[in-house]
């Protein structure tokens, strides 16, 4: 065991562990030494032990978790001794055992500090504001005191309001302070097991950098399912009292297909389908002259599929408006179908021209020699063959014209022919939002897409540097 | 074979006619528009010369416009490029759960701008909304944060809200590049003692270029064109002040009626969108040939 590097390593990682049980000991005496200072300020006079004793719950987890954070420490130090250059597989398994409930203990703690904050905060916030919003008018201080009193049960009650107010400050800090923490136990408890600082590390940092981008990115998704599925009164709940909703209110989705979304839904299949029906019909073909067959003049339109693909509707929506005015086909599903097809036409025809080309063309060339003609062998031999790609690029041209908002604000004027996307503006009006409504029709018209789109995530990936793409 | 001269033609012939009346004519009519004299109830008259142009430049709101959407476009661009990239690397890693995260990472490319919109102008509202709801109740801010308290703040949330939904796709560009580099090249590194950054700067980013300046040149013109966003969010309130020139487009033309500078505003537009596309077909075009 004289392995000089093995040595520092096991070392580095002990000396990590230490340090961050003594910080469990200093995070978790911090709430003591503010419920001290708070009780000084107090007319009472309440003392420390007399809080922990009164039975509230903020009290009785403070003093576990200062008991946790000793145990800790002390199983740590005992784990410790006299295992410097020792390997962890090496270990007696009474020291492995110290070591193991010195770290679960830690983290224990760690995860009740939080609690302590979350349960009382929560708590007396949203009774406080119940009471605000009930009693306003006569909201005097009396009033309050004695609620505080009944809350925190009889004479502990004001002591606990005020340090929980003093605690408050401390908090933002706190949570940065046990954030560390508690990844510095984590590292030191994978560490011991390895050794393997940088790995460690490293992975650490990926998963912690994965979850926080998952998170921020299925916030909003979450936002519109709880506020969805609220009463319109707590939607505007200007007390913020709850993260969930206290009725989950699935008569709001019944609702609104009443008011129209079931019409709305429907008109937004009819666009999306028609439009990638006229785009594969017209691109499929396109495609296939495109990557099978030689004729002057491919170059220039390879490059004018290239470019169009950078014209957006929305920076010519004056010119489109004017041309389905002339068309008579403003206000039409058929003239939004026919326009969405036309602006994914690029991305149709390049994706399905590289699917195309992959594909070995010998198997039709032996099916023309054989007597077909040229439209039964792209339909018979060489469509199924590229099925992948011709299912990418059809459910992305409907996911496209499913999700279009600009032009069909322009286009669409009569309420029954409004797409989806349009038709959950109707629950927003200058001065009154209905948010649950926007929200659960917003729910209705992603979740079909998300579905679809995960499902061709894996192709959309190969295709997409040659032929650019976006929603 | 028996393919005649014309054969080619027949096939490409209804893509041909689709794209030829639905884009190609717009445009003509744009441009016929931004050179005539258009009344407010839109019917069109005489010539004009540059007239409309000279109009939209005066137009009151015309500067603080072009300079939104300068800053829209640089600002949602290149954060999400930089971000796009970062998440991009860490999803070419192999981790468990690399999958799911994929999954998740796609979302905000596969739901409708307006959506998305709405969702962030309600969590960042001040008096109910979500943000404020979850930190006050997690206990990590004392009162409620008034997130929107100047047109400016509105503006830089209507970017942040871009870059949000922009981000997936710079990432799966750019992971579609990073997954066609060979791995024996990176093996090849570290046999010769390149650390993490060296094997970034001289194996990763000269072979993910083509994917990043292709990611890019889209991006731009994507993102010049986005409408929803900043409609949904801020209106262009107060005054056009929060308009990019795609929404100011669109107020000038169905709200105000004032057709004719806009219709020469969508052509400016419409030449810088062409500037922009002829760099990414000249750059496409030459990886064509080169492969």
């Amino acid at each position: 065991m004289t392995n000089p590097e093995l040595r520092k390593k096991n070392r580095s990682s002990l000396i990590i562990l230490a340090i961050g049980m003594l910080l469990t000991l200093a995070v978790a005496s911090m709430p003591l030494y503010t419920y001290t200072i708070g009780e000084s300020e107090q007319v009472n006079g309440l003392s420390l032990w007399g809080f922990i004793g009164s039975g509230t719950s903020a009290g009785m987890i403070i003093l576990l978790t200062i008991l946790l954070a000793l145990f800790s420490l002390i199983c740590g130090i005992a784990g410790l001794m006299g295992t410097w250059e020792i390997e962890y597989k090496d270990l007696s398994p009474r020291t492995k055992t110290l070591r193991g409930a010195s770290v679960a203990s830690a983290l224990i703690a760690f995860l009740l500090i939080p609690a302590i904050y979350m349960a009382n905060n929560y708590f007396f916030n949203r009774k406080r504001s119940l009471f605000l919003t009930n009693h306003l008018e006569e909201g005097s201080e009396e009033y309050l005191q004695s609620m505080d009193r009944l809350l925190f049960k009889g004479s502990a009650g004001e002591g606990i309001e005020s340090s929980l107010r003093g605690l408050d400050i401390h908090l933002s800090g706190m949570f940065f302070l046990l954030l560390f923490t508690l990844m510095l136990m984590i590292i030191a408890a994978v560490m011991i097991r390895h050794g393997e600082i940088k790995n460690t590390l490293f992975k650490m940092l990926l998963y912690f950098f994965v979850v926080v981008v998952s998170v921020v990115t299925v916030y909003p998704y979450f936002v519109m399912l709880i506020t969805g599925l609220r009463t319109n009164s707590e939607t505007l709940d200007m007390f913020f009292l709850h993260i969930l909703p206290t009725k989950w209110m699935w008569q709001n989705i019944v609702d609104i297909l009443h008011r129209g979304v079931a019409r709305f839904l429907l008109n937004s299949l009819l666009v999306a389908g028609g439009a990638t029906g006229i785009a594969m019909l017209c691109g499929i073909p396109a495609a296939y002259a495109l990557a099978r067959m030689k004729f002057v003049g491919k170059k220039p339109f390879l490059g004018f599929v290239i470019v169009s693909q950078m014209f957006s509707p929305v920076v010519l929506l004056i010119g489109i408006s004017q041309l389905m005015n002339t068309l008579n086909l403003n206000n039409s599903l058929l003239g939004l179908m026919l326009i969405n097809a036309a602006f994914n036409q690029a991305f149709a025809i390049w994706l399905l021209r590289g699917t195309f080309i992959s594909i070995s063309p010998e198997m039709e060339e032996a099916s023309l020699i054989d007597g077909c003609g040229t439209v039964s062998a792209l339909t018979k031999v060489l469509a199924p063959m590229a099925a992948p790609g011709i299912v990418t690029a059809l459910i992305f041209v409907f996911i496209n014209a499913w999700n279009e908002y600009t032009v069909s604000t322009v286009l669409i004027s009569s309420a029954e022919l409004r797409p989806i996307t349009v038709g959950i503006t109707t629950f927003s009006s200058f001065n009154m939002i209905e948010w649950q409504y926007l929200f659960s029709a917003s729910l209705l018209a992603t979740i079909p897409v998300v579905i679809l789109f995960m499902s061709i995530e894996k192709h959309l990936t190969a295709g997409l540097t040659s032929g650019g793409v976006k929603g | 074979m028996n393919r005649t001269k014309w054969e080619p033609y027949v096939w490409l012939l209804p893509s041909i006619l689709l794209v030829s009346i639905f884009v190609v004519f717009p445009i003509f009519i744009v441009f016929k528009l931004s050179f005539s004299e258009i009344s407010k109830s839109g019917v069109v008259g005489d010539f004009i010369g540059f007239q409309n142009y000279v109009d939209a430049v005066h137009l009151p709101a015309f500067g603080i416009v072009m300079k939104n959407t300068f800053f829209w476009v640089i600002s949602v661009v290149g954060i999400s490029t930089i971000l796009g990239f970062v998440i991009a690397l860490v999803l070419n890693q192999k981790f468990r759960g690399r999958k799911i995260a994929r999954s998740i990472l796609i979302l905000p490319w596969a739901t409708s701008l307006v959506i998305q919109a709405s969702v962030w102008n309600y969590i960042i509202k001040y008096e109910y909304g979500n943000l404020n709801n979850i930190l006050l109740n997690l206990g990590i801010i004392k009162q409620a944060i008034n997130w929107r308290s100047s047109y400016q703040i509105e503006f830089i949330w209507a970017c942040a809200v871009g870059i949000f939904v922009t981000v997936p796709f710079v990432t799966f560009c750019i992971l579609s590049g990073l997954q066609s580099i060979d791995p024996a090249l990176y093996e090849a590194a570290t046999v010769d003692g390149a650390g993490f950054w060296s094997k970034l700067k001289n194996v990763t980013v000269p072979l993910v270029k083509p994917a990043l300046t292709v990611s890019t040149v889209l991006n731009i013109i994507y993102v010049f064109n986005s409408f929803p966003i900043i409609y949904t969010m801020t209106k262009g309130a107060p005054a056009n002040k929060t308009d990019t020139m795609i929404t100011y487009l669109y107020m000038l033309s169905f709200y105000e009626r004032k057709k004719g500078p806009a219709s020469a505003l969508s052509v400016i537009g419409f030449l810088i969108l062409c500037v922009c596309a002829s760099i990414y077909m000249f750059g496409v075009m030459r990886k064509e040939e080169s492969v």
